[in-house]
Order: structure tokens, then C-alpha cells, then sequence
């Protein structure tokens, strides 16, 4: 892991929340490589104990946030409270949902009573 | 909305599910309060019927409480408002039940004339299926003993009986049997003294009320009407909510309906509610609902998954419903499957 080009970036995040790191590697190197989103940038999510990530898809101007998790692990309501308030309030967030085959898939989660797109 | 001196509609209740008998009150219901309720009512002869079905609404019990809790209905123990009737009461109904007996008999036997009186022609048309039903038993018969005749000319014995006498006998009781003798769910003449025995032939129809209160003289309600939750509760016919699941529940529904959403029944989208901006008749549904007991209760991520694929896939979008006991406040979190990845 440590030779992985991705790792300089992560490296600080990979150690201060080893149960987390798994899925955060994952997840960076999908959205960096495999999806090639722009201006990556990772943020520290302390109070959900991960990081997390902004970063712009392929043409387009959006910011998006991306916040990786395990299929395994367990989150909660309150979880995703704490993640919209730390990272200011965004009108919604992605889910990196990891499973151990490292396949992610991503759902967008809003707050609110949000009427899907016709 | 809490007008306490508007109409209240009286949910008949019994072993704790709630009906409402009324089809002005499930138009009111629906109309006036966004309340949906399932029609469960079949044709006796069609049990299996699930579509166009009637009376009675069988409530939600979240919808029963939102009512209760709104001063917009009251809870009747349906059983108990049947009061011991007096023997006058009782003599009226018994002569009213015997002249309805005597009037479809008379009109029976005097029927043959074209009449243009709407009620006696609905009374012909219904001989004319009579006899048509007639003909259709009497060919089914005939067929059925000819299918025996056949199974036994191939050599096979019916019941122990030796083929040849099994065979004289089938014939024998096709020929003479009265189809309408032998047909249990033909209505036949109750052995009641009072009429005629000579009229005894004559099918009549026997009409089951299906609403208490007009119909029987001894019914009072006044005894058994409960006006909250917590009096229901108290004289032992209803319980819901009982447990944190319920009273999140009810606390969700409550919520989604002071928003001004009609709700439905989950299950098709797998979720506690399906729920619409409008009128379920004239809307999809925009979302599929689950209720989570608390803000800590645990979530997996593969709750979120097959939430949110099936949303997508359906238009819909998946609303995680989180109810705080402690505050009494529901927040939502709306799901759908990002599209990229």
C-alpha cells in the first residue's frame, strides 16, 4: 500500500482511522482513476471517524461530497446528522458503499423529503 | 380541523382492527382528510375477489390514532352497543323480517305478467337467471351421470356398488332429482309457522344488513363510544401504540400527514408506507417509506442498497423516516441510487 501512488495523499487518514482505511483507498482510487473526477480533495470526517472526499465529476462544475463506508459496518441516523453538519450543511452527500470484492457502489442521500427526478 | 362540533365518524371496532361501514364517512375520509384506509368488502359469492372491492374500510391502526388524536372520529365497541332487546322490539323486527318474506313470496307466484314498475321487472329479470341457473345444473347433472355411465361401462365400480345396479340407479336419480332441492345455497323457506307451508317452494331472499345503526331498534352507541385513544385504551378494545416501533409509527404517519401526504400500505415497495403527494387515485407515488425506531437504531448499508435501487428503478425515492421519542420529531433522509459508479 505504502509504494501506491494514492498513498502520500491518504497516508495521515489511513493511520489515524485504521478501521476506515480500507474503504477510503478504495473509494479514492475509483473516484481518482476509475471515474477520473477533478480537483480531489480529502477531508478529515473525525466525527464519524473516517475521512471523506470533494471533488468534481468529469465535466462539470458541481462540487460533490463523498463519504466512504463498508458494507459490514452499521450506520445510523444520527450517523448521518453528524456527517451533513461537519461537512457544512451540503444540499447531499454519496455514499461510497464498499464490499470486500472491492466493488463500491455510490447513493445519493439528502436531507429531507427530496421528490426524485422526473 | 378539530371542530369538535362536525360530524365524527364512528369507527366500528372489534378485536382491535377498525371498519368503517359508512360510504358517506370513507368519502369524507378520503375527501376531507387524506385518509385511505383499504376497501376489504367482497361479493359472498366471490371471496376471492381483489380488485373493485366495497365495504367495509379496514383502517391503518396509525390512522385510526391520527383520527382519534384530531377529534375527527370516535371509536365504537361495535358489539357492545347491541343492547338485550325488548320483547316489542324483538316482535317488530320478527314481523317486519316475516311481511319482507310475504311480500317477495306474493310477488313470486304473482310474478308471469310484465310489469313496469322497475322493482317487479329487477324481480322477473332475477327469475329469468333463476331459471337460467336451472338449466345449467340440470345439463352439469346430466353430464356428470353420463360421465359416471361411461366410467362404469369401462368396467370400473363407484362407491362399492356393483356396475350394473350403480348404473339404473344414477339414471334413475338424475331423472327424478329437483335441481333446486339439492342446492344448499338456494335460500329455501325458513319453517317459521306463520307462513304457508304451500309456499314453502318458493325461494325468497334474506337480506343481512351489513351497518348496525339503522337497522336494529335496540342499538345505542352512547354507552360504548370512546372519543380518545387512552379511554379505548382504558375499557380494554384497542391497544395500538404499544411499543416504541408503534408510537414511531404513528409519530411518522402523523408527521407525513400534517404535511399534507396521503399514505399507503408499503408492502409492494417493501417499506412501512407508500407515500403520495396526492390523492392515490390520481398520483404516484413519489416515495417509499420506512420507519426507524431512533436516531441510534443501527442502518446497514445493504438497507440502503436495495432501497435505493428499487426506488430508482420504480421513480421512486426511498425516505428513511428516523423518529426521536424523546422530542417527538421524525427526520428524513431521501435516498436514490447516484447514477455513476
Amino acid at each position: 500500500m505504502e509504494n501506491h501512488p494514492s498513498y502520500p495523499v491518504l497516508s495521515e487518514l489511513l493511520q489515524k482511522y485504521p478501521r476506515s482505511a480500507g474503504s477510503l483507498f478504495q473509494t479514492y482510487n475509483d473516484l481518482k482513476y476509475a471515474q477520473s473526477w477533478n480537483d480531489l480533495e480529502v477531508l478529515d470526517l473525525s466525527s464519524c471517524q473516517r475521512g471523506a472526499f470533494r471533488g468534481r465529476r468529469p465535466n462539470t462544475d458541481t462540487l460533490l461530497y463523498v463519504v466512504p463506508c463498508s458494507l459490514s459496518e452499521s450506520l445510523s441516523i444520527s450517523w448521518f446528522h453528524k456527517t451533513f453538519e461537519q461537512l457544512e450543511k451540503p444540499t447531499n452527500i454519496y455514499l461510497a458503499i464498499n464490499s470486500e470484492d472491492s466493488s463500491i457502489v455510490y447513493y445519493k442521500l439528502s436531507p429531507g423529503i427530496v421528490k426524485p427526478p422526473m | 380541523m378539530t371542530d369538535t362540533n362536525a360530524h365524527k365518524i364512528e369507527l366500528g371496532v372489534s378485536n382491535n382492527k377498525a371498519y368503517v361501514w359508512d360510504v358517506d364517512d370513507v368519502y369524507l375520509l378520503r375527501a376531507k382528510h387524506h385518509i385511505c384506509g383499504v376497501l376489504t368488502g367482497t361479493l359472498p359469492h366471490v371471496s376471492q375477489q381483489n380488485v373493485f372491492l366495497g365495504l367495509p374500510l379496514i383502517l391503518l391502526p396509525e390512522e385510526v390514532v391520527l383520527l382519534l388524536e384530531k377529534n375527527l372520529a370516535v371509536i365504537i365497541d361495535d358489539p357492545k352497543a347491541h343492547k338485550q332487546p325488548t320483547p316489542s322490539q324483538l316482535k317488530k323486527w320478527n314481523n317486519a323480517r316475516i311481511s319482507s318474506v310475504k311480500a317477495q313470496i306474493a310477488q313470486t307466484q304473482g310474478g308471469g305478467e310484465k310489469v313496469d314498475d322497475p322493482k317487479v321487472a329487477l324481480k322477473s329479470m332475477s327469475e329469468e337467471a333463476i331459471r337460467k341457473r336451472k338449466e345449467r345444473e340440470e345439463k352439469r347433472a346430466i353430464a356428470a351421470a353420463a360421465a359416471k355411465a361411461k366410467a362404469i361401462t369401462e368396467g370400473l365400480v363407484i362407491d362399492g356398488v356393483e356396475a350394473g345396479a350403480g348404473a339404473n340407479d344414477i339414471q334413475l336419480s338424475s331423472s327424478t332429482s329437483n335441481p333446486i332441492d339439492e342446492r344448499s345455497s338456494t335460500p329455501t323457506p325458513s319453517l317459521s309457522p306463520s307462513i304457508d307451508p304451500s309456499t314453502s317452494k318458493t325461494p325468497y331472499t334474506v337480506n343481512i344488513p351489513t351497518d348496525s345503526a339503522p337497522s336494529f331498534e335496540w342499538y345505542s352507541t352512547s354507552e360504548s363510544t370512546y372519543t380518545s385513544i387512552s379511554e379505548a385504551k382504558k375499557a380494554g378494545i384497542w391497544t395500538y401504540p404499544e411499543t416504541l416501533h408503534e408510537r414511531a409509527k404513528c409519530g411518522v404517519f402523523n408527521d407525513l400527514w400534517e404535511k399534507g401526504y396521503y399514505m399507503g400500505g408499503g408492502i409492494k415497495f417493501g417499506g412501512d408506507y407508500l407515500v403520495y403527494p396526492g390523492d392515490p387515485m390520481r398520483y404516484h407515488s413519489h416515495f417509499a417509506a420506512t420507519v426507524h425506531d431512533s436516531p441510534i437504531e443501527k442502518l446497514r448499508p445493504m438497507e440502503i442498497v436495495s432501497h435505493g435501487r428499487l426506488g430508482t428503478a420504480t421513480k421512486k425515492a426511498h425516505l428513511l423516516c428516523g423518529w426521536d421519542d424523546e422530542k417527538s420529531e421524525v427526520s428524513y433522509y431521501s435516498i436514490e441510487w447516484a447514477g455513476f459508479g
